[in-house]
């Protein structure tokens, strides 16, 4: 009774909520349940407080902690943190770690490496600052001794603790932590529950752990029961066994069985219990609570600096993924071979027909006959080529890009929750995607240029290239945004490249009304077309022309719309990576 | 107002870039395929009224385009004498084209195709005072 007539007192004497997280009546429906996933749920938790969220498997303990995140919206109800309402002004980034059950960390990288990334990524500061932030945040998760070593040969504990340690590079002042316990070894999970203990004693920091289990319950200061979507239980962990008449906590799940979940939620709302907090404890936890507040956050970083940061670490883990590098290398250098079989002695010579008018009709007929064999053979190898070069690299800037984000996904979201611009994502995978599409476009038309001897000028013939490979890669790269599973991606990505041959008319013409329609989608024509238009001079442009009834598009109107192409994949990407997609 | 960690597109956003692409492929489409002509703005030649009556056409200037079918004639000091079969009005017609000895840019053969820019002559013959591939 004293510490509600404590905080009501002073929460009207000083206009503060003492309660920094507070949730009232919150309530979240989706159209494929017939149940709210949530429903009335009222919490009120104060600061430098560790509570976890218990319950039996699908009573909503993740979906809650989703919610307060904002990753799941509420359909109704209010969340406030220190006051404010989070549907006006929501938490800043460095305000939240959000811990999911799936790692964040990147194996191929090393402790330090991730560690590195992740405060480079979420806060400002020169190198200097940014090493002291690792190191606090190392030993403050015991990991020093681990700094050297790559995440992807770390036990489950030890992963739990990087996930751990990547948030508090922010020090947020909310952490929540959704099943980091679960699958651990009983020491390991002991030791990770201490830690959040530990780091919940941080002045004006709450600490919510979801968990199914009900061991080291003395490590918590509130306990929240959720029983399908219901609040049946929310205060302190040592009335837990005899508000639901139980004589040991382990048979509180059983016993949710045994009634009717609106009445173990109806219960609770009529209870008196009182949330048996520690007064001391909270007192000092008010003054530390103040002091916090006052304290200078660091601020996000920059957009360059988070792009460079998104770069740097997309190199190195390419360089560190040897089947990547391998397959990239072998499509690189295979490609070009594979064009060049067809034409490896060089393109042939034209023949050209005699002009002397007074030839015999005889003559002139052997002549055109010979003409249009050969423009017919001439033509064909010139056209397809050119086509085939263009397909190769199209197919290469669907490899690049296809799984670019679908297969980081989390990592991406869990990165924007911490303050990571969709754009400046975008823009550090651009710059590593461009590597790539430079270097496999610049390869394709020198190899195949010298070995087939390809009359023409070089920078006209690398231009189409250039912008095809990078235009499919930005397509893919949407694709891949927008995809739900790696799979998808892959096979959407896969019919892009596809349905590029036969619909850019190099093989069959298309009718001409059709024509108008398709051929401004289809970037392999426009490459097509850009590079065939380089060789105008030549006798070739005209062979090809000969046994093409597809009109040929000029080299600039092909530039531009292969820029559009690329500036296309490039927005819708950056809306894909943009959208929230937590799965 | 949406939370940062539940961000959608709003379906204006797809309208206006929807637009916005229509818009630039149009603007594309419209500008460079009329830097294609390099003689865009000299009058196409008829054919008609050449053949019909080319001395009343001396002195003027026209853009032809077609294909070399044959060499007529050939003079060291006057240049050589083409014919050129150009499509006018769904109709194929054979034109004489008169290509100055000094013209070195480009190298003229059998079946390929031009875009000339000639001039009618006292002789009302058709010279070519430039030449490019089409």
């Amino acid at each position: 009774m004293f510490w509600s007539f404590f905080r009501v007192a002073f929460a009207a004497h000083r206009g503060f909520s003492w309660d920094v997280l507070s949730l009232e009546s919150v309530e979240l429906t989706v159209p494929s349940a017939e149940a709210p996933l949530l429903s009335g749920i009222t919490l009120h938790l104060p600061g430098g407080h560790f509570g976890a969220i218990v319950g039996p498997s699908g009573c909503g303990k993740s979906t809650l902690l989703k919610t307060i995140a904002g990753i799941l919206p509420h359909t109704s109800g209010t969340i406030r943190w220190r006051g404010r309402n989070l549907d006006e002004i929501d938490l800043d980034p460095h305000e939240l770690g959000y811990v999911p059950q799936f790692t964040c960390a990147q194996p191929r990288l090393t402790v330090g490496e991730n560690l590195t990334y992740a405060a480079r990524l979420r806060r400002d500061g020169d190198a200097g600052v940014i090493r002291a932030e690792v190191d606090r945040v190392e030993e403050e998760a015991g990991l020093t001794h681990l700094h050297d070593r790559r995440a992807g040969v770390l036990s489950g504990g030890q992963l739990r603790r990087l996930g751990l340690a990547m948030e508090l590079t922010t020090n947020p002042s909310l952490l929540l932590a959704d099943e980091v316990t679960s699958g651990l070894d009983p020491k390991s999970e002991e030791e990770i529950t201490a830690l959040l203990a530990s780091l919940a004693r941080q002045p004006g920091r709450l600490v919510l752990l979801v968990t199914h289990s009900l061991r080291f319950l003395d490590q918590y200061d509130s306990v929240t029961v959720l029983t399908e979507g219901r609040l049946a239980y929310g205060a302190h962990p040592s009335g837990l066994a005899s508000y639901f008449n139980v004589s040991t906590p382990e048979d509180v799940y059983p016993v949710l069985g045994d009634r009717a979940t609106s009445a173990w939620a109806e219960e609770w709302i009529s209870s008196p219990a009182e949330l048996g907090f520690e007064i001391e404890a909270t007192v000092d936890d008010l003054a530390s609570e103040l002091t916090t507040q006052e304290e200078p956050k660091a601020s996000v970083p920059g957009f360059l600096s988070q792009a460079l940061t998104w770069f740097s670490r997309r190199v190195k883990l390419f360089a560190r993924d040897r089947t990547q590098v391998f397959l990239q290398m072998a499509l690189l250098l295979v490609f070009p071979v594979v064009v060049t079989l067809f034409a490896y002695q060089g393109l042939p010579a034209v023949r050209n027909m005699t002009m002397n008018p007074d030839t015999d009709v005889v003559q002139q007929l052997r002549e055109s006959l010979a003409f249009t064999v050969q423009s017919s053979r001439i033509g064909t190898l010139v056209s397809g080529l050119a086509m085939f070069q263009v397909i190769l690299l199209a197919l290469m800037g669907s490899n690049n890009s296809a799984r670019e984000v679908v297969g980081e996904r989390v990592i991406l979201e869990k990165e924007k929750l911490a303050g990571l611009r969709p754009g400046a994502a975008l823009a550090g995978m651009a710059a590593f995607l461009s590597l790539l599409v430079l270097v496999q476009s610049a390869w394709m038309t020198l190899f195949v240029r010298a070995v087939c001897q390809f009359p023409g000028d070089l920078g006209g013939q690398f231009l189409p290239f250039l912008l095809l490979t990078a235009a499919m890669t930005s397509l893919c790269l949407a694709i891949s945004s927008w995809a739900a599973t790696s799979e998808q991606a892959s096979l959407g990505s896969l019919y892009l490249v596809g349905f590029q041959l036969p619909l850019s008319g190099a093989i069959l013409a298309l009718p001409d009304f059709l024509g108008w329609i398709i051929r401004p989608v289809i970037s392999a024509y426009w490459a097509w077309s850009g590079y065939l238009q380089t060789l105008k001079d030549t006798r070739f442009y005209d062979l090809v022309r000969a046994i093409t009834e597809t009109p040929l598009a000029n080299g600039q109107m092909a530039t531009w719309i292969l820029t559009l192409h690329l500036g296309l994949g490039l927005f819708l990407a950056y809306l894909g990576i943009r959208r929230s997609d937590w799965r | 107002m949406p939370r940062r960690a539940h961000q959608q597109t709003s379906p204006s956003l797809w309208l206006v870039a929807a637009i916005v692409l229509i818009v630039l492929a149009g603007a594309g489409a419209f500008f460079f395929q009329k830097e294609n002509n390099p003689y865009r703005t000299v009058e196409i030649l008829k054919p008609s009224d050449y053949l019909e009556n080319a001395n009343s056409l001396r002195g003027n200037t026209y853009q032809v385009e077609g294909v070399i079918s044959s060499s007529l004639g050939s003079s060291p000091e006057k240049g050589r004498l083409f014919s050129l079969r150009i499509s006018y009005a769904d109709k194929e017609w054979p034109l004489p084209i008169l290509v100055p000895r000094d013209y070195r840019e480009l190298n003229l053969q059998k079946g390929q195709r031009y875009r000339l820019k000639v001039r009618v002559n006292d002789g009302g013959l058709l010279e070519a005072e430039e030449m490019s591939k089409s």
